[in-house]
């Protein structure tokens, strides 16, 4: 078929009420995660990340257990399990790659054995590994807008904190601040954010959206407030392209918006690199 | 008479199941500058953490600025801006996207809640004045990784200087730099110390430069040994006590 005939039948997909959802649902997902991002491969949470992605699996499965809406029990599961786990890894000794190895492995272990006495779930385990992001709803859209309006404003509001707590935590501490709490509020937003990103992106990739844009424009920016901006930007243009990608060509979204960051994290390693 | 600026009474800190530092009580009048010194292990950084409200203290009551720091170390934000901490190893990830500008101006803002861009302009010409004072205006665009030890270091003054302080509290502040770069960066403490009226407390190990610049002392080993003018504390039988018997002193010869 010719560009111009693939143009407008791509357009006429965007027609669709499912599809404006689809796109605005990935842009939503892919600024939070940006913006959140950003903090957290600075602190070194980026496999921490990933670790709460699996265990949504585990909370999804014990929704369905229970006979409990999965998207209800996920929130309160994902925030009681980063705390949770955050706990446990400032109580032990053990190196922290590791526990969250066994938190990982034990949670999607667990959660697969739960979900084969569920029996079928209505998507298959297909769409909780890896989303369905045609599948967004309007309340979807909105737990994401509020969220990420929450997400702004925390961030907007404490933006000097968060450098100061990033840099050096004596010196915040020595400033007044409050480490522990605020540890445990950017913990908490970080796991709403993949709380309610995990429908639409799914348990596997949920993480590529918090780390590679966020990856890509350190390698871009010149100074931190640039450097976060930049992150929530990317994430979500991302999310536009990679759904524009995956309509033309007819391939899975959520897989699709990550090959998109990955090309556009690849693009910022050739790029000539900033001066310092 | 003299404000007091700290005050420190009775401070017992544990560490682990031992008493680090026991029953230390001293005072710190504004614009004086008084050296803490001690062997390694002496509890000197566990002292000054403390203070600081880092670290947790089991006795004794500290007073900054006339407020006295609480069980949790909570102490009201204007305070605390008007005193200034040089951790020992000023240890942070090169790899944290921040300019030289972006650290000074966190010693500007006053970390509550507040919208990013407030104070941009005021914010801008402090930094700006602070960083052509300690001579390194032109780094202002750098990030941070790219400094070397020396430009660390007078970042580091740069971030004291920008808000109007009335306490630093250096732990080592020199640490890492060679003989040249240490006399240098003493030479703009000591100016600024001048021209900002600041009441300084630091820990240190050259003695040498404790003797020429600092108007009292502390010995320190766990418990308070001795204070006062260096020329009467570091004697030789206060310096044996604290450093231990076979501690040899070298006089140098000009």
């Amino acid at each position: 078929m010719s560009i111009q005939a693939e143009a407008t039948r791509v357009i006429e997909l965007f027609q669709f009420p499912f599809m404006q959802r689809a796109v605005l649902g990935g842009v939503l997902t892919g600024v939070m995660g940006g913006m959140l991002g950003s903090f957290t491969i600075l602190r070194q949470l980026s496999f921490f990340s990933d670790a709460l992605g699996h265990s949504a699996l585990l909370g999804i499965s014990i929704g369905l257990l229970l006979g409990i809406n999965p998207s209800v029990v996920l929130i309160p599961f994902a925030v009681a399990f980063a705390l949770g786990v955050t706990y446990l890894l400032e109580r032990t000794r053990l190196w922290t790659d590791a526990l969250l190895n066994i938190i990982y492995s034990s949670s999607l272990a667990i959660a697969v054995i739960v979900l084969s006495f569920v029996g079928q779930y209505k998507g298959g385990i297909n769409n909780l590994l890896f989303g369905d992001i045609l599948a967004v709803q309007e309340l979807d859209l909105v737990f994401s807008g509020l969220l990420l309006i929450v997400c702004i404003i925390f961030i907007g509001l404490t933006l000097r904190t968060q450098m100061l707590l990033t840099l050096n935590e004596p010196l915040a501490i020595a400033r007044g601040v409050s480490v522990t709490s605020h540890r445990t509020a950017f913990i908490v937003l970080l796991s709403l954010v993949v709380a309610v990103s995990i429908k639409s992106i799914g348990v596997l990739l949920i993480s590529g959206f918090v780390v590679i844009p966020a990856c890509a424009s350190r390698l871009l920016s010149r100074n931190f407030s640039h450097y976060v901006i930049l992150s929530a930007g990317l994430g979500g243009i991302s999310a536009v392209v990679g759904m524009i990608i995956s309509a033309l060509f007819n391939l899975p979204s959520g897989p699709s918006i990550v090959v998109t960051q990955l090309t556009i994290f690849l693009a910022a390693m050739i790029a000539p690199r900033v001066r310092g | 008479m003299k404000a007091t600026v700290l005050s420190v009474e009775q401070l017992t800190v544990y560490r682990e199941s031992y008493a680090a530092v026991q029953n230390v009580s001293f005072s710190l009048e504004e614009g004086t500058d008084m050296a803490i010194v001690g062997p390694n292990g002496a509890g000197k950084s566990t002292l000054v953490q403390a203070i600081l409200g880092i670290l947790p203290r089991a006795a004794g009551e500290v007073t900054i600025l006339g407020q006295p720091l609480s069980r949790t170390g909570v102490l009201a934000p204007r305070l605390r801006q008007q005193v200034a901490y040089l951790p020992q190893n000023f240890l942070f990830d090169r790899r944290i996207p921040m300019t030289v500008a972006e650290l000074v101006g966190l010693g500007w803002d006053r970390l509550g809640m507040q919208l990013p861009w407030a104070g941009h302009k005021q914010r801008r010409d402090a930094i700006q004045t602070a960083l052509d004072r300690v001579d390194a205006g032109h780094l202002g665009h750098q990030l941070i990784s790219g400094l070397s030890g020396g430009e660390t270091k007078r970042v580091l003054l740069a971030y004291c200087l920008v808000f109007p302080r009335r306490l630093l509290i250096l732990d080592e502040a020199p640490a890492g730099l060679d003989m040249r770069g240490e006399s240098e960066f003493y030479q703009l403490l000591y100016q600024l110390k001048q021209e900002q009226g600041w009441a300084i407390l630091q820990i240190s190990h050259d003695l040498d430069m404790v003797r020429r610049h600092c108007d009292r002392v502390l010995c320190l080993n766990r418990a308070l040994l001795c204070q006062g003018i260096p020329e009467a504390t570091l004697s030789p039988d206060n310096l044996a006590a604290a450093y231990g018997s076979e501690f040899v002193r070298y006089r140098h010869v000009h």
